[in-house]
């Protein structure tokens, strides 16, 4: 199966400054170790496509969403959503047969979860690359949320990487750097 | 007298388009626009500066649905360009990468269009998402391919939708000889899925094409022998993979391909002037409503020897399987021919794979500032890079993605079909647009003349 009993996605585009946010939470995952049952996959803008409407429910019990969200809130906070929750549109599939949302078709047999940081700075239509500084902040504190919610201890490692980060001595994760 | 239609957003493929349809009495397209109503982005721009291990990355992002196909071509033009050799085992892997891709993309494509097409012998449009067999099974195949593709392009590629063991002058490792094996053992189960599944969408697309006339919205439209037909010719590099500038002989010329301005090609301003509420989904846009393609069209119209082409499937088996059928359908049962063709590729590839070989050059040149372009032949069609670079750094990027070449020969097919088809004709090319949004546009003396869309 290619895809796991859990699934984490990191859904957005680098190419849109913050909306990069789920990518780079994942390229930051990859340097863990995570238990045989979890996938972690940079979806970028192919989540609807490539991922949501592949999942097999008899395989594929809890799919956890990493993307960016605007609640309002202060830039680089980060809210746990339902599907319910999200504007309508928010994961349509791109190849939208019916204008039905993956998202929905599966939310009553996988448990769904998002976890949604409020960005500072979108720029799209345009171009731009790399997060914000606070959106940098945040990829440790989203990766121990998952974390507690995939059941994994990862102790003080995460504490370790955010340290290192405002140190400034962490390479920045995620989208490509500008310079 | 002329009425125009428009109907927008087009549905079922990747992107936002619309059809803006000049028809008359009979509801026969007389002319018929397709364009790209994403808006214009730059990642040409952007690239510039960049090292070339950058800007591949950078060209993975422009889509959701053709990651892999800018990904190769980003790298293989970088390569072009610094006049870089890979070993032979990389691209293997690269060819493996790329056929998976392609398994996968003509399996989605099949979800795409089957709610257009109809059980044979019945009177019962296909929903793919029915429980009901024969549907069930059918749809269950389908997803299996699509599983098939994705875990063979994430073995060879490191992921399956942003692969990460592409590197300029190779791949990051090799895979290893278990790995060989489960891609090979894959790639047979999809032989065994795809015959059948290739031979049940041909009996499909077959009775749809033999139909005297079929339902949309609730409408009987009758059906044109000629459906999708455009004298426009053809474009494909090759029949899996692709071409570059650092080939003995390559397949593509630069100095045949121009890019002009949208408004030589599209409609005027217009009025909506007709329209259908029963047209699925929500009814065509309401009348009264102004459009005006020359200036909404976000792309630029490439030509091929002065004029625009097609390319995909079909343009493939045209250029070198002697495949002539035109239409629609032709077009739909050439990406199923396909299947095959694929998985063939694949398993030839996956033999021929050392998997104690090297995938990395011993030596990766910075580049001299010479211009190299590569072309990659996505399941959409031939996707072109061109790339200048210059001591490791990107100093010129451009992209040409299928559907931009795919827009104006799309039109162009559209005359003289009934207006209720026109994105049926439109599905039978699996656009992909907001890729093909593009952002320097040339005149005919080749001088940039479409920058202020973009300031």
């Amino acid at each position: 199966m290619l895809y796991s009993e859990i699934v984490i996605a990191g859904c957005g585009n680098p190419l849109f400054a913050d909306d990069g946010f789920g990518p780079a939470v994942i390229e930051e995952m990859q340097n863990l170790q995570l238990p045989d049952n979890v996938t972690i996959i940079d979806a970028g803008l192919g989540g609807p496509h490539f991922i949501f409407t592949l999942l097999d429910p008899e395989v594929t019990k809890k799919l956890i969403i990493v993307d960016i969200a605007d609640y309002g809130a202060e830039p680089g906070s980060i809210t746990k959503l339902r599907v319910e929750d999200l504007p309508p549109g928010a994961y349509r599939d791109a190849h939208s047969w019916d204008l039905a949302e993956p998202l929905q078709r599966i939310k009553d047999q996988i448990e769904i979860t998002i976890i949604g940081v409020q960005p500072a700075r979108v720029t799209a239509p345009e171009f731009e690359l790399g997060l914000s500084e606070e959106l940098q902040t945040a990829i440790p504190k989203a990766i121990r949320v998952i974390l507690e919610i995939i059941g994994v201890d990862y102790g003080t490692i995460i504490e370790r990487l955010q340290e290192d980060r405002q140190r400034g001595t962490a390479e920045s994760s995620g989208s490509v750097k500008t310079s | 007298m002329s009425k125009v239609v428009e109907i927008s957003p087009t549905t079922r493929h990747e992107g936002h388009s619309k059809l803006v349809l000049k028809i008359n009495d009979a509801g026969i397209i007389e002319t018929g626009n397709w364009c790209s109503i994403t808006p214009v982005r730059g990642v040409e721009k952007l690239a510039v500066g960049k090292t070339p291990e950058q800007v591949p990355k950078i060209a993975s992002r422009v889509c959701g649905i053709c990651p892999i196909a800018h990904t190769l071509a980003a790298t293989e033009a970088m390569e072009a360009s610094i006049k870089c050799e890979i070993p032979k085992d990389a691209l293997m892997l690269r060819h493996i990468l790329q056929m998976a891709n392609r398994l996968h993309s003509i399996a989605l494509h099949d979800i795409l269009i089957l709610p257009d097409l109809y059980l044979p012998g019945t009177e019962t449009k296909i929903n793919p998402f029915t429980a009901e067999e024969p549907v069930r099974t059918v749809a269950k195949r389908i997803q299996r391919i699509r599983e098939i593709g994705q875990t063979i392009g994430q073995i060879a590629g490191g992921d399956c939708i942003h692969p990460r063991n592409t590197k300029v002058g190779g791949m990051y490792r090799n895979v290893s000889e278990q790995a060989k094996t489960k891609m090979h053992d894959l790639a047979k189960e999809g032989l065994t899925l795809a015959k059948p599944q290739m031979d049940l969408m041909i009996a499909i697309l077959r009775n749809y094409q033999g139909r005297e006339s079929v339902d949309v919205g609730g409408m009987k439209v009758n059906m044109p022998k000629t459906l999708g037909y455009h004298n426009q010719g053809y474009m494909a590099t090759h029949p899996f993979y692709g071409s570059s500038s650092l080939e003995e002989h390559p397949t593509w010329d630069m100095d045949r391909f121009k890019e002009v301005r949208p408004w030589d090609w599209y409609m005027g301003e217009c009025t909506v002037d007709f329209e259908e509420p029963k047209y699925p989904i929500g009814g065509t846009t309401k009348v009264g409503t102004v459009c005006n393609p020359q200036m909404e069209a976000c792309t630029g119209i490439p030509l091929y020897d002065g004029q625009p082409v097609e390319v995909g499937p079909r343009a493939r088996l045209v250029k070198f399987k002697h495949y002539d059928e035109k239409g629609t359908v032709g077009q739909n049962i050439a990406r199923e021919m396909e299947y095959m063709d694929s998985l063939y590729e694949m398993l030839d590839k996956i033999d021929a794979l050392n998997t104690n070989g090297k995938v990395l050059a011993d030596h990766i040149p910075d580049g001299d500032g010479s211009l190299g372009w590569a072309s990659n032949e996505a399941p959409r069609g031939t996707d072109v890079h061109i790339a200048r670079v210059k001591d490791w750094k990107v100093q010129y990027f451009s992209m040409l993605v299928p559907t931009t070449w795919n827009f104006a020969t799309c039109s162009a097919a559209l005359t003289g079909a009934p207006w209720q088809l026109a994105e049926v004709i439109m599905r039978g090319y699996d656009p992909c647009v907001s890729c093909a949004t593009h952002m320097i546009v040339v005149d005919e003396d080749n001088k940039i003349v479409a920058q202020k869309l973009i300031q």
